[in-house]
């Protein structure tokens, strides 16, 4: 027989009202870390998209420089130059260049270099 | 009990209510949800999902040196939606007009909103919400514009216009006018090396999105590998039109096209043109062509072809500047020739260097055709040597006879004639109709000397380059590699022999005979290079017209090559009827353009000499190591 309200006793059941408390907070913050992430996509997002425009800008400054850098290469515009400051610029005549023969380097003789080179493999064995 | 039965009956009147109700919200659920779900849902994507394309930077053009010859230039087409502009026009004109270099009056007429009507005579509103404004605008212009646009005033205290003016002010400001991604073609040399790289044309896409596409030469002939591949995105946006990134769905980055590098030195096309265009204000000729290759490999240097045309301002091209004539132009050689001939004729040992011909003191007459020599010349005896020193007409006929007409046949066939070369561009001649086998009845006398036989001009300095490279006839070579926009390579073209066309010691032989023909005692001693030993042949051919040979107008030509033992390049001079006509020759008008582009280009390249000459009075120079090149000087 179940007992009458009246008769129960006065003292603050902690049980459910923990759990109570738990679920609320379990929901409540569930919530805000559901803002929380969305901000932070957000955020990111907005972070990502900013880069991105660097990013483009920074490109289309280096193509822009490289344009200019092969323009002032150019043998055109060069010659062009050339002819405009009258450097005074022309052919060098062949027979004004000096033609160094380039020998192949030969390497001193080293009598020690058979045995470096056994003690070589034998390390490269031992490894 | 009639109150209990009205009662019974408002409750089932308001069951059947609440019943219709619900079948009403069921009937419509069920047509947003299913019948017309995929309207809906595409109507929605389009309201909530932006596709923007992301173009391919078209790929470089580069010469062998890594200049730019060719590149591309990210620029935006500027457009207006005159439906949001209202009655503005008069405002907006006047703010962008100076920006985008058009006059206010221009621009004001161009954003009235206008019914067009298409073919059928319907009325189409198609273009009403996109006019384009203007073409290759910069980034920093099209910034300009936006800031602008975005502080434009209308005279009125907007705080007090009704919620729905303040929000087409608003909408005028932001999205009024727009600009999509372009690109430009830019070609930082001008002219240089025109018909090489050609040009490129413009495919508009439906989607109001412009693609280049190559047009001629290079451009075209590779364009699938430069053109790439366009990227997308497919994202998400806000109600202001803003991307959502975290809502990105598809996000596929532009392959940029492959960059082309050229066998083409911009400096020697430099060279050639300048020397080019000199000898055309001299002698005016109708057109005038130039070839550096080299002959052990066959990389072509430089590629020219007067009048040329700016490949920056598509205005400069019409059918006088267009071809490249190197390439398409199907000429008779004239002597130039005889070289193939002989050269046939001593891999054959029908004849020998130090053979006598006899040149019928310059009158032979042969199956009812008369020959005659140039220049009034009657020689007589002359050796084979001498008949290419002289350029005798009628020893190299007599010369062909000797070597008869199926071997001549193979021989032309063998140095390249009457087939492609092979070479990366566009609109090639092959010449095939010309180069036949010989059963004309004069056709072994008039072949020999140059006549009744047609080529290319590309083709003959690649026969001319098989003898400068000991008899091996060479592919010729235009492009070196293919890389991708980091400079990785892709595919790497090497050098291509085609077949021995005749023996080392037969090129020899025709080397040395080559050489006497610049010196004083043969037609082209205008065409000697200081300090170099040049080998090479004149030739002077009649042009026909209305089907006659013409006594005015000649295509005069030169081909050579040095230092003559170790060849390092070959090139070729043709001139089309120059203002001097039969007065003048191959060797007096081509040879001084071959030895201007030669001095230069040997002083560029540091080809070393094989004559020496008396030293110098000045102190040398430059020091250089027989391998390194001078980058300092200037072409």
């Amino acid at each position: 027989m179940a007992k009458n309200r009246k008769n129960q006793s006065a003292a603050i059941r902690f049980g459910p009202a923990l759990k109570a408390l738990f679920l609320c907070l379990l929901i409540a913050g569930s919530a805000v870390g559901y803002v929380w992430q969305k901000s932070q996509i957000y955020q990111l997002g907005k972070q990502i998209h900013q880069k991105e425009v660097r990013l483009a800008q920074l490109a289309r400054d280096n193509k822009k420089l490289d344009d200019q850098l092969g323009l002032l290469r150019s043998p055109v515009m060069l010659d062009q130059r050339a002819r405009e400051l009258k450097l005074g610029l022309g052919p060098v005549p062949p027979m004004n260049v000096f033609r160094l023969q380039e020998t192949p380097v030969v390497a001193p003789e080293n009598k020690n270099l058979p045995r470096q080179l056994a003690v070589r493999q034998a390390d490269a064995r031992t490894q | 009990m009639i109150k209990r039965r009205q009662q019974f009956i408002r409750a089932l009147a308001l069951l059947g209510l609440v019943v219709l109700a619900f079948v009403g919200l069921g009937f419509r659920l069920m047509d947003l949800q299913v019948w017309r779900h995929d309207e809906l849902v595409k109507m929605a994507e389009k309201k909530s999902l932006q596709t923007t394309w992301h173009p391919a930077k078209r790929g470089d053009i580069l010469d062998a040196n890594g200049n730019q010859l060719a590149t591309s230039v990210f620029v935006k087409t500027i457009c207006a939606d005159p439906t949001l502009i209202g009655g503005q026009q008069a405002i907006v004109a006047r703010a962008i007009a100076p920006l985008l270099g058009m006059s206010g009056a221009d621009l004001y007429q161009r954003l009235i909103p206008r019914v067009a009507k298409n073919s059928k005579g319907e009325t189409v509103t198609n273009g009403l919400h996109y006019v384009r404004l203007q073409k290759n605008v910069t980034d920093e212009t099209w910034q300009k514009i936006k800031t602008r646009m975005s502080q434009l005033t209308f005279g009125v205290d907007e705080k007090k216009l009704s919620k729905a003016n303040r929000a087409f002010l608003r909408s005028l400001r932001q999205y009024a006018i727009s600009a999509e991604p372009d690109q430009l073609r830019v070609y930082p040399n001008g002219p240089l090396a025109a018909h090489v790289l050609g040009f490129v044309g413009t495919l508009e896409n439906t989607n109001h999105t412009s693609e280049l596409f190559g047009y001629d030469g290079v451009e075209k002939f590779f364009d699938d590998k430069l053109r790439g591949a366009s990227g997308w995105r497919v994202t998400g946006s806000d109600s202001r039109g803003k991307e959502l990134v975290a809502l990105r769905d598809e996000d596929v980055q532009a392959q940029g096209g492959l960059n082309v590098v050229l066998t083409i030195d911009a400096a020697i096309q430099h060279i050639v043109e300048s020397a080019l265009t000199n000898a055309a204000e001299k002698h005016a000729p109708q057109g005038i062509t130039g070839i550096v290759m080299r002959p052990r490999t066959g990389e072509i240097l430089a590629m020219a072809s007067l009048p040329s045309f700016d490949p920056n301002n598509l205005r400069s091209i019409n059918t006088n500047t267009e071809p490249n004539r190197v390439i398409s132009d199907v000429m008779e050689p004239g002597s130039t020739f005889k070289t193939l001939v002989i050269s046939g004729a001593l891999n054959e040992k029908v004849v020998k260097l130090s053979d006598s011909v006899f040149c019928e003191n310059g009158v032979f007459r042969y199956g009812g055709i008369t020959l005659h020599d140039s220049e009034g010349h009657h020689f007589g005896n002359l050796t084979v040597q001498q008949v290419l020193q002289k350029s005798s007409n009628i020893g190299a006929s007599k010369i062909g006879i000797q070597l008869q007409a199926p071997k001549l046949y193979e021989y032309m066939q063998d140095f390249g004639l009457g087939a492609f070369t092979g070479i990366p561009l566009p609109h090639e001649a092959s010449a095939s109709r010309y180069v036949h086998p010989l059963k004309g009845k004069y056709s072994i006398v008039q072949i020999p000397m140059g006549q009744g036989v047609a080529a290319t001009r590309l083709q003959m300095a690649m026969a001319f380059g098989a003898i400068a490279n000991g008899g091996v006839l060479m592919h010729p070579m235009l492009v070196k590699r293919l890389e991708d926009q980091n400079g990785n390579v892709v595919q790497r073209y090497e050098p291509q022999s085609v077949r021995r066309v005749v023996t080392e010691s037969t090129a020899k032989q025709m080397i040395e005979a080559l050489k006497t023909v610049v010196s004083k005692e043969g037609t082209a001693p205008l065409a000697a290079i200081t300090n170099y030993t040049v080998a090479g042949k004149t030739g002077t051919a009649q042009k026909v017209v209305d089907g006659r040979y013409s006594s005015e107008k000649f295509v005069v030509s030169f081909i050579g090559f040095f230092p003559a033992d170790n060849p390092e390049l070959c090139i070729s001079i043709v001139m089309d009827s120059a203002k001097e006509g039969g007065r003048a020759f191959g060797g007096a008008l081509c040879g001084p353009v071959f030895s201007e582009i030669g001095k230069r280009c040997a002083s560029y390249l540091n080809i070393p000499p094989d004559q020496i000459s008396p030293p110098p009075a000045a102190a040398p120079a430059v020091v250089a190591s027989a391998q390194t090149r001078n980058n300092m000087q200037t072409p």
